[in-house]
């Protein structure tokens, strides 16, 4: 079959590449410990799950308006004024299947052939692929582990052509775990303004954070709201990741584009879905925080161990549930089975194969010094993978 | 649906259940049978207070001037009291008016001093297993928590270097510990040299818990921290009435050191509290100026109850070690329960020979494999739980 020239493009996702590799050997009686997806280790809350089996027996269905239940629309308005401060009528959100469609979404709605888009690296490694789809020409700019993993404001500005339409700020983000502050994003926003971009808030991350409180840059600059798009989605706060559900927020007419393209693809998301969301939106927060709470004392036990191991360093994060640490300590090393560590890619696969723990490396990320590592797994197994790690690197020559 | 307004804080969520509930309901439901529990679980000291310091009480809380408001910091004779006796002790000068601050017991004293120093996000590390209070009121100030598994000596500092050199942030404050509760390790000069060359190096703070400084056996003396060249920088040690004297329910504390630490949780303490009941203090600066000889009698009864526990338990085959400190002893599991879990142990324990002891688990995830005494019943009463504990291991298999 001759495939497009569209999709041979797209680079395949690394984090999947790796999961079916642990999946492969954990299918040969390999007890392989999977620190390599990006999803919460909990089940969906129970009145989240009540919420939904009452619409399907009430005959939810059926087709609701493309872009979504009126009444979720709203939630979704109360929401971003509770949490984030922001004043949305219904008229200016759209939900979608997964917060992933709500950004290809955006991005189909706001670019043109060759429009380029600032992707801070790190990044999460669906940006660059669906700004491509989308005809736009990612920017990346990279900011280390001395920076906090954070773009700079002179960074975002000299990263800007009269081609540059939009920047990407992922806030907790994956794979970092970096939380911008409220003064780190009122100063990206200023060059924003200034240059006339939009910005693209990607703000799933927002109930997974430690220290700060989560800052929306729609809400801090009341000039640059109208250029904000506001991704956020119920995956990783709800513990929902299967349900499928995201939502944008931002000026109406870019509302109104991608309702025209979503009418046309997929049409609204699940209607089930959206009950829940529902339920999940204007329910208690009681999980989500005991959630987050159990992530915090994993967090702070997982950058305690990778911290002490030789060659590693780790940055401790302010959200999300990954750990990011650098690992170029250990490159040019051979392991115990004779393999040369000459970067990341080859440092996870040696993990995986040799210590039976699945990373996924820095360079899926743009960052190939580094290594992810997601918490989101019970505390027993993340002790097994450490301590495993550190036997491993105890065998590097 | 409205979520309740009426919630606990997430500071609150934070704190775990009480670890030591379980093994404390059953203690309960043993001794409302009837049966004639050993109670060696919570360090509780059941001597009394020498009957000159009492006496002191009684006699000033009948003057009318002393049921006034007091000082949250300390009556200044009282702290010149400390001053004193630290210089009688260990040599340390330190200055009444900046350096000392009166805590209600250690425990007040090191919540709010991590209320003071902290910011949400700071990192602080603590060995592990602990004195709870050290991890919990880290939990309490909105800090992450790092633990370092503690061992004996150097190897800890080894294991902590390693760690802190990896991680970025640098943590703020390091929490140790000696005469060690549960694992009563103890230090020496040098040790304590060796911590300050790392923290200096790190620019990190310490605090020195010395609770124990005069619980200890053989001819050994606990050193103070501050007695390290220059320790005043950047280390603050709280001291304690509570086992030195038999003051527990005294609440009668000291956090001492560093004038800018000190003088923070003053500060924050000015604001919390009119200080410890005046009478209670009087009666303190006579404890510390008055003759010390009952400290002698007090750590020497500990002495004669260790010999005794350690000496049954090794006869009724469980390996231990004489403690050269504290008023505990730290007892790794033996065989055949040494998979058994502390928990479980504990309870049977409990359940088949009548004796409470504390799981190891309940000073932190290290602490598994471990039971401690604390030797806070007289001889006989200790000689009869090594018979039930020998009933326990019959009864157990």
């Amino acid at each position: 079959m001759r495939i497009s020239r569209r999709i041979k493009a797209m680079a395949p996702s690394q984090t999947v590449a790796i999961t079916d590799k642990a999946k492969k050997l954990r299918a040969s009686g390999v007890d392989v410990v999977a620190l390599s997806l990006g999803e919460p280790d909990f089940d969906t809350p129970q009145h989240i799950k009540d919420a939904a089996v009452a619409a399907i027996e009430a005959g939810c269905g059926h087709y609701t308006p493309n872009a979504g239940l009126p009444e979720l629309r709203q939630a979704i308005c109360d929401k971003l004024r509770r949490d984030n401060g922001l004043e949305y009528k219904p008229e200016n959100v759209i939900v979608s299947s997964g917060a992933k469609q709500s950004l290809y979404n955006a991005l189909q709605a706001l670019l043109d052939p060759g429009d380029e888009v600032v992707i801070p690296a790190p990044y999460w490694v669906t940006y660059p692929e669906l700004v491509k789809l989308s005809g736009g020409v990612p920017v990346e700019v990279l900011a280390e582990d001395d920076a906090g993993f954070k773009m700079t404001p002179q960074q975002l500005d000299a990263a800007c052509t009269d081609k540059t339409a939009a920047v990407i700020i992922n806030s907790p983000s994956n794979p970092t775990g970096a939380v911008y502050t409220a003064d780190e994003l009122t100063a990206l926003g200023e060059v924003c303004l200034r240059r006339g971009l939009t910005v693209i808030a990607d703000e799933i991350y927002e109930k997974i954070i430690y220290d700060e409180a989560h800052a929306s840059v729609a809400a801090l600059l009341p000039k640059l709201k109208p250029q904000v798009v506001t991704v956020n989605g119920i995956s990783k706060a709800y513990a929902m990741t299967g349900w499928r559900l995201g939502y944008v927020a931002g000026h109406s007419d870019l509302i109104k584009a991608m309702s025209k393209l979503q009418g046309q693809i997929t049409f609204h998301p699940a209607a089930v879905t959206q009950h829940a969301t529902l339920a999940a939106l204007n329910g208690p927060e009681d999980d989500v925080v005991a959630m987050r709470e159990e992530f915090r004392a994993r967090r702070d036990y997982v950058v305690g161990r990778l911290s002490a191991m030789p060659g590693f360093s780790c940055l401790m994060p302010g959200g999300a549930f990954y750990a990011f640490p650098r690992i170029s300590g250990v490159f040019g090393r051979k392991t115990g089975a004779g393999r040369a560590l000459d970067g990341s890619p080859a440092v996870c696969e040696a993990i995986l194969d040799e210590a039976h723990v699945a990373l996924v490396p820095g360079s899926a990320f743009g960052a190939p010094d580094y290594l992810r590592l997601s918490y989101a797994a019970a505390r027993q197994r993340l002790e097994t993978a450490l301590d495993r790690i550190e036997n491993w690197l105890a065998t590097l020559s | 649906m409205e979520t309740s307004r009426w919630q606990e804080s997430n500071r609150i969520r934070r704190l775990p259940p009480y670890v030591f509930a379980r093994v404390n309901r059953i203690k309960m439901e043993a001794r409302w049978a009837g049966r004639d529990v050993i109670d060696l679980g919570m360090g509780n000291p059941d001597q009394p207070t020498p009957g000159h310091i009492v006496a002191k009480l009684c006699e000033s809380a009948t003057d009318p001037k002393t049921h006034r408001y007091s000082l949250s910091r300390g009556i200044p004779h009282l702290r010149r009291a400390v001053s004193e006796w630290y210089d009688r002790r260990f040599g340390v000068s330190l200055d009444p008016e900046t350096e000392i601050c009166a805590t209600l017991g250690s425990k007040e004293g090191l919540c709010h001093m991590m209320l003071a120093i902290l910011d949400e996000g700071d990192t602080v590390v603590v060995p592990n297993p602990t004195y709870p209070s050290h991890l919990y009121s880290v939990v309490i100030a909105g800090g992450n928590l790092c633990s370092v598994p503690f061992l004996e000596g150097g190897d800890f500092v080894a294991r902590l270097s390693r760690m802190v050199e990896g991680m970025y942030p640098k943590p703020k404050l390091l929490v140790v510990s000696y005469p060690h509760n549960p694992t009563t390790v103890v230090a020496d000069l040098a040790l304590f040299e060796e911590i300050a060359d790392f923290a200096r190096f790190h620019g990190m703070m310490v605090l020195h818990d010395l609770a124990y400084s005069e619980i200890t056996f053989d001819g050994y003396k606990a050193p103070s921290f501050l007695q390290v060249k220059g320790a005043k920088d950047f280390a603050v040690e709280m001291y304690s009435m509570s086992k030195t004297y038999s003051m527990a329910g005294w609440r009668v504390g000291f956090c001492v050191g560093n004038p800018e630490i000190v003088g923070a949780l003053m500060r924050l303490k000015s604001y919390y509290d009119y200080g410890i009941f005046a009478p209670v203090q009087i009666a303190a600066i006579v404890a510390l100026r008055g003759p010390q000889d009952c400290v002698r009698q007090i750590a020497d009864t500990y002495q004669i109850r260790r010999d005794i526990l350690v000496e049954g338990l090794n006869r009724v085959g469980w390996p231990v070690e004489k403690p050269k400190g504290t008023m505990y002893v730290w007892a790794k599991i033996p065989q055949p329960y040494a998979d058994m879990g502390s928990m479980d142990f504990s309870v049977m324990l409990l359940k088949h020979g009548d004796v409470a002891v504390s799981p190891g688990l309940g000073f932190g995830e290290h602490g598994e494999g471990y039971v401690r005494f604390a030797l806070v019943e007289n001889e006989h009463r200790i000689k009869q739980a090594v018979k039930g504990i020998k009933r326990a291991f019959e009864a157990g298999g």
